[in-house]
């Protein structure tokens, strides 16, 4: 079709609506389609946030350290009480569960002095876990044999209860985090005789495992040169990373095999089913402002086609076809309909920029640009807007 | 047979098929058929009385030209709407070349009234919004079969040359007449369908125009059928119907 024709077209086909409307649609349709990918924006990242698999995507998961319950019949068993592969490979196979490490206890002695102002000696129990279940990791945490600092890492819930219980009773000064840091200790490990001294000191707390923790390397070479045990041994105790622990399937589980926990938090349960509710309800509401939107945008192209009508009437009585009438319109909304879609995917994406910011200055982390599900509601959204628009302009000037 | 062969004998089979279609437009354009037809909504005017076409069995060969005479009310305009398509509301059948009007989807009909069959409407049927000039570009741009120096030699053996860039819906009926007139010859056409094409022009114009469309319709090598009041030497004509 050449340009004076077109030209033409235009000003007995599309001139009759006016500019108002035509903003208008475009601005109803522009609002829907934002709102639609704004909900699947907050869904996907709410998503990544609470069970995203990367590194960062843990803030909706629940840390749980499970041990098989002690009983009158598997307390005399050997090994009665320690998780076997097959132990280990049906909690991988739990729908809830995400992760599974293996805490390693000592097997070996281990006699803590506490020098200063403050001494003090005790047995201590140490533990090692897998680095990734740490809830983070000191930057001095490696360890390696030969190297006579060990790092560890010690539970807030015994810094609270030595500040709140046993350093008042005996007429101790409270401590806070950064001056346990600072203390030095030393550490004795091994049977008499045979026992290696180190100088220790905690490098960081933990809220997650409620115990001491050294580096893996460390309590790996305690057990292999003084209890003759290597690594893969059958453990005691593991850490779970759980999407819900208080899912129904997961604690019918936890009960039927017998399992101990020492954590029934529910709280981020809670907060994933409001966000739920809150992302759904959204996504109904933008799916709804969508269709009005999309409807908006249809009836102004019905109405500028039934303006026309008289004109397309007799292009048509002169020769026009309905397909190159059909083509005429199309090609005027679909670039339209284009400018929307790249618009409010614009939008989006500075959405979620100035997101992934906010998130970042709270400690949450974002992705920089939308996801996935974002560009395919886009896409979807899109091509269903496209058939609609086809099928009405075809239908409006086939008549 | 060789590919070689088989290639050339598919050759020489499409040229010929071509050939042939080019022949058949030249030397037999379309053909009109029309049985039994009556128009609905004249039924009982139709019933009334005698016709030289409403009821009857009729068959126009592409190279004839055909004057309708037709008394007020007898359906001169309706026979024409329906011959160019744009009615339905009729019994009987109408088949141009051999293809059944009535079973014509919309893409088709457009083809045939882009290609193959002209009207000048008795109302003109111009876009008033356009100007005399865009209402023959429109349609002259559809198929491009006649370039801007002739239309704009045709408006001026018409009277009409000073007049392009005034709206249609300025024009007086008689110049939006010359300018219909011009429209319907902007295209390829095997018939032209006219009613009453030159009700609003002087003895003078009427001339010029007649002229200028049998010419046309002459270098297409097109029929025509043109619908009137009253007898008339337009053209000569091969037959006459009484409507």
């Amino acid at each position: 079709m050449k340009q004076a024709q077109k030209s033409m077209l235009k000003h007995l086909l599309l001139y009759g609506t006016g500019r108002g409307r035509l903003w208008a649609a475009i601005g109803a349709l522009f609002v829907g389609n934002f709102l639609l990918l704004a909900s699947v924006l907050i869904w996907w990242n709410f998503n990544e946030l609470l069970y995203g698999k990367g590194e960062h995507g843990d803030a909706g998961s629940t840390y749980l350290v499970v041990g098989k319950q002690v009983t009158n019949t598997n307390v005399g068993l050997k090994g009665g009480t320690l998780f076997a592969d097959a132990d280990i490979a049906g909690l991988k196979q739990t729908p809830q569960v995400q992760e599974v490490g293996i805490i390693t206890s000592n097997k070996f002695p281990v006699w803590a002095v506490l020098g200063g102002q403050v001494a003090m000696s005790t047995d201590l129990p140490l533990e090692g876990v897998p680095d990734k279940f740490l809830d983070q990791k000191p930057t001095d945490w490696d360890w390696k044999p030969g190297r006579r600092d060990v790092p560890i890492i010690m539970s807030t819930q015994f810094l609270g209860l030595y500040n709140y219980v046993f350093a008042p009773s005996q007429g101790l000064p409270q401590l806070s985090e950064s001056s346990v840091k600072m203390i030095a200790l030393r550490i004795k490990i091994g049977p008499e005789g045979r026992a290696e001294t180190y100088s220790a000191h905690v490098v960081g707390f933990s809220d997650r495992i409620n115990s001491v923790i050294a580096p893996q390397s460390f309590i790996d070479y305690g057990n292999e040169r003084f209890a003759g045990q290597t690594a893969g041994a059958q453990p005691s105790q593991l850490i779970l990373k759980v999407k819900d622990p208080s899912d129904r399937h997961f604690t019918d589980y936890l009960k039927e095999k017998g399992y101990s926990t020492n954590n029934e938090n529910l709280r981020w349960s809670r907060i994933r089913e409001i966000v739920e509710v809150v992302t759904t309800a959204t996504g109904v509401l933008a799916v709804l402002l969508m269709g009005i939107g999309a409807l908006v945008f249809i009836l102004f192209i019905e109405l500028t086609i039934a303006r026309a009508h008289g004109s397309l009437l007799l292009l048509k009585e002169i020769g026009y076809g309905p397909g190159s009438l059909s083509g005429f319109m199309l090609g005027r909304f679909v670039p339209l309909i284009a400018g929307v879609v790249l618009a409010s995917s614009g939008a989006i994406t500075v959405l979620q920029y100035v997101a992934m910011r906010r998130a970042a200055e709270s400690g949450l982390w974002l992705h920089t640009l939308p996801g996935l599900p974002v560009w395919v509601a886009m896409s979807a959204s899109t091509a269903v807007l496209l058939l609609l628009v086809v099928r009405s302009v075809r239908a409006a000037i086939g008549k | 047979m060789t590919k070689r062969g088989a290639d050339a004998s598919r050759f020489c089979f499409v040229d010929m098929v071509r050939f042939l279609r080019c022949y058949s437009y030249i030397c037999f354009s379309m053909q009109l058929s029309v049985s039994g037809l009556m128009p609905v909504p004249l039924r009982e005017r139709v019933e009334g009385r005698t016709s030289g076409l409403w009821l009857r069995d009729l068959v126009l060969q592409g190279d004839e030209y055909v004057f309708v005479k037709a008394p007020s009310g007898t359906g001169k305009t309706t026979l024409i709407h329906m011959l160019y398509g744009i009615r339905g509301d009729y019994e009987g059948a109408m088949q141009w070349d051999g293809q059944v009007m009535r079973s014509m989807n919309a893409g088709a009909l457009a083809a045939l009234r882009a290609g193959k069959l002209s009207v000048i409407f008795q109302d003109m049927r111009l876009f008033p919004e356009l100007t005399a000039w865009e209402n023959l570009e429109i349609k002259r741009q559809l198929t491009d079969t006649v370039d801007e120096a002739t239309v704009k030699g045709w408006m001026q053996r018409l009277g009409i040359g000073n007049k392009s860039a005034s709206r249609a819906a300025t024009l007086s009926y008689g110049e939006q007449q010359r300018v219909a007139i011009i429209r319907a010859l902007l295209q390829p056409f095997e018939w032209l369908l006219m009613d009453e094409p030159f009700s609003h022009l002087d003895n003078e114009n009427k001339a010029k125009a007649a002229q200028l469309v049998l010419e046309v319709v002459k270098q297409r090598n097109a029929g025509l059928l043109l619908a009137d009041l009253d007898d008339n030497n337009y053209f000569p004509y091969t037959q006459t119907i009484d409507l």
